[in-house]
């Protein structure tokens, strides 16, 4: 009977955090997928209209693809070891080579071309992380952050995702922690990735990052119907709700991550600011979910009294207003 | 065989409510159809789930926090129903 390998699988709600917590923990250190996203700073806001993704403006609830697995390389006692590649067959035969060593190793990859999604949730996104543990036959077998349980991918499909072209094209780029802390205590790294996500959301002098790229794109979005038109102004709109990629939360989804962080920092560091941190964050990500839910309804055009651009507008400033307060708190604490 | 309790059949109504799907036969909707998606009778996709979400956590007092728990939960009316009788009380 062949030998199957075991990896220590667990779905998650975003797919770096899910995968970097994945990797740690197979090497024997528990940790939440929250406190990897918050340790590594995941946190963000953006709103690029000079970058345009199917003829649409930019607009990132999260930190840029790959800051939480550079956050963690940064850590002592974390050794993570990164490659990309031009040649497809030289990346193919590097992965075995590091398989064969022992290592599980995480993926940059094109959803696209990944043949265990539905058809249906196959897009192009090319910054999509999984873990693959081991190869049987010509088949890798993954960990998909985004699966209830590890899938099988073929190699020449695997390939082909690992170099799809295109925006954030992966380049072959594989990671895996070559070592790991015997003992890890998260408690010294809570304090960094909260002044972090502090800082970016409140220090930039960019108007288009954080609190302020919030209140810019509500001035925005304010005036899109008379800019834009009735139909491309619900494009835009939904092109927002959509790159909140969270079926069903709207993209509050990474605050309520980032406030499942500070509960448990609170919890570690028996800090009562931490807590009180973490519930207000969790009201500021109901707020972005009402915002979600109305502009749905007015993509759908099954409007409700009150539904209009100027109240989402409102809806994203209060959202923004509520997110300095955190923050600012939180920065202070943080010093 | 359609066997829908009253909680199931009462959120059939409030998906269809919220959704403003007017044309559904809710007597061909069974508890293990898939709720979102291209399988789903009902054609709703992941705007709707946003709302369904919003939906449930006012009527219910049921919240559904992250993409994984929704992704679980609004597979099916069964398991949405389930997660409401479970988190009910908590909510």
């Amino acid at each position: 009977m062949e030998y199957e390998p075991t990896f220590p699988h667990r779905q998650s709600a975003h797919c770096e955090s899910g995968v970097v917590a994945n990797l740690i923990r197979q090497r024997g250190i528990e940790i939440s997928e929250a406190m990897a996203f918050g340790i590594g700073r995941g946190l963000f806001f953006g709103y690029f209209p000079f970058i345009r993704i199917n003829g649409l403006p930019l607009v990132t609830y999260r930190s840029v693809a790959g800051q939480i697995i550079r956050q963690f390389s940064r850590l002592p006692g974390f050794t993570l070891q990164r490659q990309t590649f031009r040649d497809r067959d030289r990346a193919m035969g590097e992965l075995d080579a590091v398989l064969a060593a022992g290592h599980p190793v995480g993926l940059q990859t094109g959803v696209f071309w990944l043949p265990y999604f539905p058809r249906a949730l196959r897009f192009h996104f090319n910054a999509h992380n999984l873990v693959v543990y081991g190869k049987q036959g010509e088949d890798y077998l993954v960990s998909d952050p985004v699966f209830p349980a590890p899938v099988r991918c073929a190699a020449p499909d695997l390939a082909r995702a690992r170099f799809a072209s295109g925006a954030l094209a992966p380049r072959g780029k594989m990671y895996y922690f070559a070592a790991t802390p015997e003992h890890f205590d998260c408690r010294p790294h809570l304090r960094s990735g909260i002044r972090g996500v502090c800082r970016a959301m409140l220090g930039s002098r960019f108007p288009l990052i954080g609190t302020r790229g919030i209140r810019f794109l509500a001035g925005r979005l304010e005036r899109w119907p008379a800019r834009l038109g009735r139909e491309r102004a619900i494009l835009h709109l939904g092109h927002v709700v959509r790159m909140q990629e969270e079926i069903g939360t709207g993209g509050a989804g990474f605050r309520f991550m980032f406030a499942a962080f500070l509960q448990e920092s609170a919890e570690m560091l028996r800090e009562q600011l931490l807590q009180d941190s973490s519930a207000a964050l969790v009201a500021a990500g109901d707020l972005w979910r009402d915002f979600a839910a109305m502009a749905t309804r007015i993509c759908k055009e099954r409007t409700r009294p009150g539904d209009s651009y100027d109240e989402l507008a409102g809806l994203l400033r209060s959202c923004a207003d509520r997110e300095e307060s955190v923050f600012r708190t939180l920065n202070r604490w943080a010093g | 065989m359609n066997t829908m309790d009253s909680l199931e059949r009462e959120l059939l109504v409030l998906i269809c409510r919220t959704c403003n799907l007017q044309d559904v036969d809710m007597d061909r909707i069974k508890l293990n159809d898939p709720l979102i998606g291209p399988d789903s009778p009902l054609g709703i996709d992941s705007l709707d789930a946003l709302e369904i979400a919003v939906t449930v956590q006012q009527e219910y007092g049921v919240r559904l926090n992250s993409e994984q728990t929704s992704r679980v939960v609004l597979q099916t009316l069964a398991t949405l129903a389930d997660h409401i009788r479970n988190h009910r009380q908590q909510g």
